[in-house]
């Protein structure tokens, strides 16, 4: 029954993916995402639009979703008639005339191409699957992502979307959720939490009707995994959540979406529109007997709005202050419904798992966690992007693959942070020993989390960042317990001494009270705000005792321990003179000097004139000739 | 309360909402979406349509960063205080910015012609440090960048 309604959803998508797999001429598309718009793919777009337009040429434009190459964007496909894929690098607006003037007719824009990712090789050109970078990745997940139109439902179902559920509606539920529990698939927030295992709590409740939240708030600075997701390949969302509805028995659902992804949240509305209109939401979905409505719910700006029993309180028309538990959400969720939540990559593996069959998502991983997961990456590396890769890949090797030569001066890696303000920091020696698994960054007192990493080099300052991390967690604080937002306004303000060159030795004692106690809050962003300080204190003491006992920030980030003064003469001082923004350079007699009292230390004038200016230790005491004559 | 005319745009607005629902922030959005900001009028009209107290909505709208209660600037600059930017010198562009401008975080220019705002990592790490202006990033942005484009901002928001 209802695969007679799917094959012919999927005839009606074969034909429209014939469209690009084998497309009539030459086919440009464009990939549009948050990242790319940033690099200025929509202009590229509209150039390149134009150009076909107005010179009535020989070719077709569309757009696509991102590769997770940011670095390189925005990176233009290029299909030819002959099957010939061919990606091209950094195609600003600027260079859409060159690259047009190559390939329409099938041709090579060699000065811009970056990889073949499909057909015959091009002479001095890397085949995309040699490429390390993507060399190293399990792509499933994100396998459509940067290859079909994510605002294109029958390119999701060509590739076989919405057949995961075909494949789960066939099942009985209980078999269902069995599956899921021995896939080992647990929660992919950094919740960790088996996710058969919640989805029995849902199903085992009777009261109706229940509800299932995706958990779309990505609220974890750094991260941006699931708005990859949510960008390129919306569907597969929507599909887990469909099946997800035939395990539990939930027949209403909310994307709890992070406002500060506008162009998520179009997709996804998008998304479930489309999936309306062809019968794949709503009621007796595919005859299956299935029935899901689903809302898009736009969040506001709240980092606690992504926990849980916050993000429920958000929907029940409240503050989003984390509730007391229990009750849980599968007693007392939305509305005090039963209700289950789950993050979007969790609900996108389960996508993968139904249409992939269960060997197959537990062909990569480890034994104690099957299969793969995305992580995004960001800091002191060259490569900004998004990958994913089987559990236990050695973070090692992401690190060479993402930061492959070394650049610039002062450059050792100092510590690695994953998760978010809430999961830790470790240092290099430690975390590029560790594989990618929950279970051995447990093992450091830090958490692996929902997938964003952060690579922090030696000009990076463990208390700056400290100062950064306890202020955002005291700002995020809903300020129900006291414990809490007390806790990380306290934390801050001992951070920010510190950062001052005010603190003590017994600040130590004094975070070792402050993580005992919050401990007693009654959510987790209380409970793990203390992470990131505790594993300072212990993997960073030498640089923090160097601020607390001898004033010194050895990286020269904390502004109250260090001065900008001029060491030099060149002609490069008039223009720093220009440059800054308080007016604070000083000239006698020809020479220059700074006016302490009025610098911001902003590091302007240092930007023009890096060999005329110097940071200073001001406890050092080294006072350098205000103007070092030639 | 006193029935205005901000009052009766308001209810007509918010008039699709009902208690118990899931509106109360949809409602608070749309009311943004609108005007820019939420007017104080909003809260009791608001709060009439859901059947919640007055200070129920006050309280939520207060609660999240994103929602206003003051009325936006006509160009609005966001600085990114994410982990990347902070790395790649986010606090000199913050500083430079402030200096210029004469203003701080959530703050207009007198003339309310320039605003500041500040924003959480949206994932475009790449361009760390960064800021949107008016939703557009630019970045990386050196502190003596940063110097030169708040000073055409400033003259621009003259
Ligand atoms: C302060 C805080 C913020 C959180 N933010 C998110 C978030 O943005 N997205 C998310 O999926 N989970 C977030 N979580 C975890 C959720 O509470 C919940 O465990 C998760 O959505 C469950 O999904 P999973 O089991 O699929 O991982 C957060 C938790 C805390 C304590
Ligand atoms: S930290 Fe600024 S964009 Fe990510």
């Amino acid at each position: 029954m209802a695969n007679e309604a799917y094959e012919a959803l999927r005839n009606q998508a074969a034909e429209a993916w014939q469209q690009v797999e084998k497309p009539p001429r030459t086919l440009i598309r464009v990939p549009m995402a948050t990242c790319t718009l940033a690099a200025g793919a929509d202009e590229t777009l509209a150039a390149l639009r134009a150009a076909v337009d107005e010179r009535g040429l020989d070719a077709d434009v569309g757009i696509t979703g991102e590769t997770g190459l940011c670095w390189l964007e925005p990176v233009v496909e290029v299909r030819q008639p002959d099957g010939s894929v061919i990606l091209y690098e950094n195609v600003t607006a600027d260079k859409v005339d060159k690259l047009l003037g190559d390939v329409i007719g099938g041709g090579v824009c060699n000065d811009l191409a970056f990889a073949v990712a499909a057909g015959p090789d091009v002479d001095a050109v890397q085949r995309l699957e040699d490429f390390d970078f993507w060399a190293m990745q399990e792509r499933r997940l994100i396998a459509r992502c940067g290859v079909i139109d994510p605002e294109n439902i029958d390119h999701y179902i060509a590739s076989g979307g919405y057949g995961g559920f075909v494949n789960a509606a066939e099942m009985d539920p209980e078999a269902l959720i069995k599956m899921v529990e021995e896939s080992t698939l647990r929660g992919r927030s950094g919740s960790n939490f088996p996710t058969g295992t919640k989805w029995n709590f849902l199903r085992g409740k009777e009261r109706e009707p229940k509800y299932l939240i995706c958990n779309a708030d990505e609220g974890d600075p750094g991260a941006f995994v699931n708005r990859i997701m949510m960008e390129c390949d919306p569907h597969a969302i929507l599909e887990g959540m469909l099946i997800a509805a035939h395990a539990t028995g939930a027949t209403f659902g909310f994307i709890y979406l992070r406002e500060e992804y506008p162009l998520a949240i179009e997709r996804m509305e998008r998304a479930v529109e489309q999936a309306r209109e062809r019968g794949l939401l709503g009621e007796n979905v595919l005859g299956s007997g299935v029935t899901l409505e689903l809302t898009v719910w736009k969040g506001a700006g709240s980092y606690v709005c992504g926990e849980e029993s916050g993000l429920l309180a958000s929907l029940d028309d409240a503050r989003g202050m984390p509730r007391i538990r229990p009750p849980f959400p599968a007693d007392s969720g939305v509305f005090g419904q039963p209700t289950n939540v789950n993050n979007v990559e969790s609900y996108a593996d389960v996508t993968l798992m139904l249409q992939k069959g269960i060997e197959f998502y537990q062909s990569v991983g480890t034994a104690a966690n099957s299969g793969t997961k995305i992580f995004s990456f960001s800091g002191h590396i060259q490569r900004v992007g998004v990958v994913e890769l089987p559990f236990g890949f050695a973070l090692r090797d992401l690190y060479h693959a993402i930061d492959p030569a070394p650049w610039g001066e002062r450059r050792t890696l100092k510590a690695v942070q994953s998760g978010a303000a809430l999961a830790g920091i470790l240092p290099a020696h430690i975390a590029l020993k560790l594989p990618l698994e929950p279970e051995a960054f447990r093992e450091h007192g830090v958490i692996l989390g929902g997938g964003g990493i952060v690579f922090i080099d030696d000009t990076a300052c463990i208390v700056d960042l400290n100062v950064m991390f306890s202020w955002f967690l005291e700002d995020e604080s809903c300020g129900r317990c006291t414990s809490c937002h007390g806790g990380t306004q306290r934390m801050s303000e001992i951070f920010r001494r510190i950062a001052r060159g005010e603190g003590r030795q017994d600040d130590y004692g004094k975070m070792d009270i402050l993580a005992q106690t919050l401990q007693y809050s009654n959510c987790v962003h209380g409970s793990a705000s203390p992470t990131i300080m505790s594993r300072s204190a212990e993997f960073f003491r030498e640089e923090l005792d160097e601020h607390i006992n001898n004033r010194r920030c050895p990286a020269q980030v904390c502004r109250d321990l260090i001065r900008y003064e001029i060491t030099g003469a060149s002609d490069a001082l008039a223009e720093a003179a220009a440059i800054c923004p308080v007016e604070a350079f000083v000239q006698e007699e020809e020479a220059w000097s700074i006016d302490q009292a009025r610098c911001i230390k902003c590091n302007a004038c240092k930007d023009v004139a890096p060999d005329d200016v110097q940071i200073v230790d001001i406890a050092a005491g080294v006072v350098v000739p205000a103007a070092a004559t030639p | 309360m006193l029935e205005t005319e901000a009052t009766l745009e308001i209810q007509q607005l918010v008039a699709e909402f009902r208690p118990g629902n899931a509106d109360l922030l949809r409602a608070l959005h749309k009311v943004q979406h609108r005007y820019g900001y939420v007017p104080k009028e909003a809260m009791g009209v608001i709060a009439r349509q859901l059947r919640l107290g007055e200070a129920h909505v006050y309280g939520t709208a207060t609660f999240y960063s994103e929602l206003r209660l003051t009325p936006p600037p006509e160009k609005r600059v966001d600085w990114c205080s994410g982990p990347a930017c902070r790395l790649k010198g986010s606090t000199h562009v913050r500083k430079v910015l402030e200096s210029v401008l004469g203003i701080g975080m959530e703050e207009n220019t007198e003339n309310d012609k320039l605003g500041l705002h500040l924003a959480q990592c949206n994932g475009t790490c790449d361009f760390a440090p960064q800021i949107w202006v008016d939703g557009k990033v630019v970045g990386p942005l050196t502190a003596a960048d940063t110097v030169k484009l708040a000073r055409e901002l400033k003259d621009e928001a003259k």
